[in-house]
């Protein structure tokens, strides 16, 4: 049921990325970015309620998994731009943002979403679904400093080496895009502290240590690390290029860090049953 | 009410010298009188004459073009050499592309638009604009719009000026809360200060080697002055400094640029250097966030929106071309008009007479239904006998041929009646599709 309603919102989510291609190929017609907006909310709202569906046929134990975990930070990604946009008028941004969504949804349309059941009592921690909302979240919002990050260094690409062809007139000003950039990767920062204090209170509860060496746990440090040193060297004066490469860095190791750590069976114990079954052994 | 009687006759950049377009210019009081002298002379019906600095052009629906040559001939001899005429669709093609500006000697500037809208007011005001230079005007306008709206036509910069603005914006977005440096006393410097202005900069700084002139251009672009020796200090204030100095080598040299940069916290800097020779160090390009410009890149902009224009200025032509086919059509329907209507109402007359001498003849041996079947009657031929003919003339007409309508006319022997019918056609200028229903 729910991954027949992902597939509605698969769709819209197509619609949407046409939509702000198209505006992005011919800038004129403005109305192309107003149906981006409508068909991206809509999207926005099935996917929220085939992830509300899910819950109730999987029992939460879904988002455990890569596919989960990504399907939902699609979800949570899409609904931080489409609060961005209330704020910021970037519409080309969309074009680079809508394109990310498809390509991690469409995968997670065929993967397996997991064995309907009641979801073990690990995962009704309360501080548990607060982790995961916000590691999912801040996940998704170093994505959007990803898009806008790559959107510099086109632009800085065509203003310095005097191209001045279509991208030119096309991307916003270098300034907008690193003043977005920076707020993107601050706002990401401090969601992504909230899911790693979360996280420690939720292991010291669950697995009964705060600290277990969990490859998961050690990734997830050195990316809090490296976006914090980012947001101080903002304040150093870094900006510009050498502050889009290093979002582009620091997005590539969360998604490679996310993507090998699950590869390898019974690596973490961020997966699956979260755990659940180590625990029972003991 | 066809196109055939439009004519024009103008000069322009294209084939006037300028001391010629400005001995017959002409502006305010004097346009009006003009406007009208020439609408009171016998055989003109409506004139519009656009004056621009670039164009004199004067549209009349008229008898005869000699009326508008003499418009021009009358104020210069010599003007007789450089004007040209154009008559029906010719002339209704050539204010399409006027209004699109195709004609312009800067292909898509905007100005022209608003230009011939002010011509088209003034005739109006001086009542020498009726029906046909409405409809003209409308859909010269329209035109204009479609190209502006469908073509790229308008886009991208077209002067030194505009390019510094454009790039400019490409890297700061606006001014708010920045300063401009101007260093020299170049002419192109000042201008490009004073279009970046649009992107409403805190400050102009004016630096200048010689500090009476510094002064002088501090006060014309609205800015403060400061002495050469700050410079160093003032780059590392202003965000965009523009660079105009006379000086046989570079002001400023890679060094200073850097040292500039450490000051300024990585602050972005965009330099644009408009002197000849160059007075900018192309190699401070390469320090990070130094966006640097010469002439040569500039111009380089300004070649490429022309060539794009020229691009587009093909798609507009077309666009041009459809639109003035259409006003040809509507104007020969609108033709065929009053012969209709006249069709109908000489039948509807011989149909109410007879019905009336029938009446009057047995209308006593008939209760008030029979009475009123004989008018239904008398209506029902008229239609019936009418519908075909109706169809096919509106057919023939939309199609550009005004050939069945003068046959008609002739058939019937109507024409002796027709001017007034056209007359009452003008009349009714400005609700052209109302008073097209009225008719049908």
């Amino acid at each position: 049921m729910s991954v027949a309603i992902l597939a509605i919102a698969a769709g819209l989510y197509t619609g949407a990325t046409a939509a702000y291609i198209a505006y992005f190929a011919r800038p004129k017609h403005a109305r192309f970015v107003t149906a981006g907006f409508w068909l991206l909310a809509g999207a926005f709202v099935v996917h929220g309620v085939a992830i509300g569906i899910g819950c109730g046929e999987y029992g939460g134990t879904e988002f455990f998994s890569l596919r989960g975990g990504l399907v939902l930070m699609v979800w949570l990604a899409t609904g931080a731009y489409l609060l961005l946009q209330r704020f910021y008028h970037l519409p080309a941004l969309g074009a680079f943002i809508t394109p990310l969504t498809l390509v991690v949804l469409f995968p997670a349309l065929f993967g397996d979403p997991g064995h309907p059941g009641v979801s073990p009592e690990t995962l009704r921690h309360p501080t548990l679904t607060l982790h995961v909302m916000s590691a999912v979240l801040g996940v998704g919002l170093f994505a959007i400093a990803f898009g806008a990050a790559v959107m510099y260094l086109l632009q800085e690409r065509e203003v310095k080496g005097k191209h001045f062809g279509a991208l030119f007139s096309r991307l916003p000003p270098l300034e907008s895009l690193d003043r977005m950039v920076q707020r993107l990767v601050r706002a990401g920062f401090v969601v992504y502290t909230v899911q790693f204090v979360a996280g420690t209170v939720t292991a010291a509860a669950v697995w009964k240590s705060a600290w277990s060496w969990d490859p998961q746990q050690i990734v997830s440090l050195a990316v809090w690390m490296l976006y914090g040193a980012m947001v101080q060297l903002r304040h150093s004066g870094w900006h510009g290029r050498r502050y889009a490469l290093l979002t582009l860095a620091g997005f590539m190791l969360v998604l490679g860090s996310m993507v090998s750590i699950r590869a390898i069976p019974g690596f973490t114990r961020h997966m699956g049953d979260y755990g659940a079954r180590v625990e029972g052994t003991q | 009410v066809s196109v055939r009687d439009i004519f024009l006759v103008g000069l322009s950049h294209k084939s006037a010298p300028i001391e010629v377009r400005e001995r017959v210019a002409l502006t305010g009081e004097a346009l009006k009188d003009a406007l009208c002298d020439l609408r009171a002379t016998e055989g003109v019906r409506e004139v519009l004459v656009v004056s621009t600095c670039n164009r004199v052009e004067v549209y009349v629906q008229a008898d005869s073009i000699e009326h508008a040559r003499r418009f021009f001939t009358s104020r210069s001899p010599e003007a007789a050499d450089h004007l040209y005429a154009r008559s029906g669709v010719e002339a209704v093609r050539h204010l399409f592309r006027v209004a699109a500006s195709l004609d312009s000697m800067v292909v898509g500037e905007q100005q022209i638009l608003g230009q011939v809208k002010e011509a088209y007011g003034l005739a109006s005001a001086a009542q020498a604009a009726g029906a046909t230079v409405s409809r003209l005007c409308n859909r010269a306008f329209a035109t204009a719009k479609r190209v502006r709206t469908e073509t790229d036509i308008g886009k991208g910069a077209t002067s030194m000026s505009q390019v510094a603005v454009e790039l400019v914006e490409k890297i700061f977005g606006d001014l708010k809360g920045r300063s401009i440096l101007l260093a020299g006393a170049g002419k192109m410097g000042a201008l490009s200060a004073k279009a970046l202005a649009v992107l409403g900069a805190d400050r102009i700084l004016v630096t200048n080697r010689s500090p009476d002139r510094g002064r002088a251009l501090a006060e014309q672009v609205a800015g403060t002055f400061r002495t050469w020796e700050e410079l160093e200090r003032l780059l590392a204030e202003a965000d965009v400094v523009i660079v105009s100095t006379g000086a046989p080598s570079y002001v400023l040299t890679r060094e200073i640029v850097g040292r500039a940069m450490k000051a300024r916290r990585k602050r972005s800097l965009c330099i644009i250097d408009l002197a000849v020779p160059r007075n900018v160090d192309p190699a401070c390009a390469d320090l990070d966030e130094v966006f640097a410009y010469d002439v040569d890149d500039m111009e380089k902009v300004v070649a490429m929106t022309r060539e794009a224009r020229r691009e587009e200025a093909l798609r507009a032509e077309a666009i041009v071309e459809a639109e003035v086919i259409a006003f040809a059509k509507e104007r020969e329907t609108r033709a065929a008009l009053p012969v209709l209507a006249q069709l109908r109402r000489h039948a509807e007359e011989i149909a109410r007479a007879e019905a009336e001498r029938t009446l009057t003849q047995v209308g006593a041996s008939l209760d008030e239904k029979g009475r009123r079947s004989v008018e239904a009657m008398a209506k029902a031929i008229v239609n019936k006998l009418l519908h075909r003919p109706t169809a096919r003339l509106k057919e023939a007409a939309s199609s550009g041929d005004g050939a069945l309508a003068g046959a008609a006319a002739e058939l019937f022997g109507f024409e002796g009646n027709a001017p007034q019918a056209e007359k009452r056609d003008a009349e009714a200028a400005g609700k052209p599709r109302a008073a097209a229903s009225e008719r049908s």
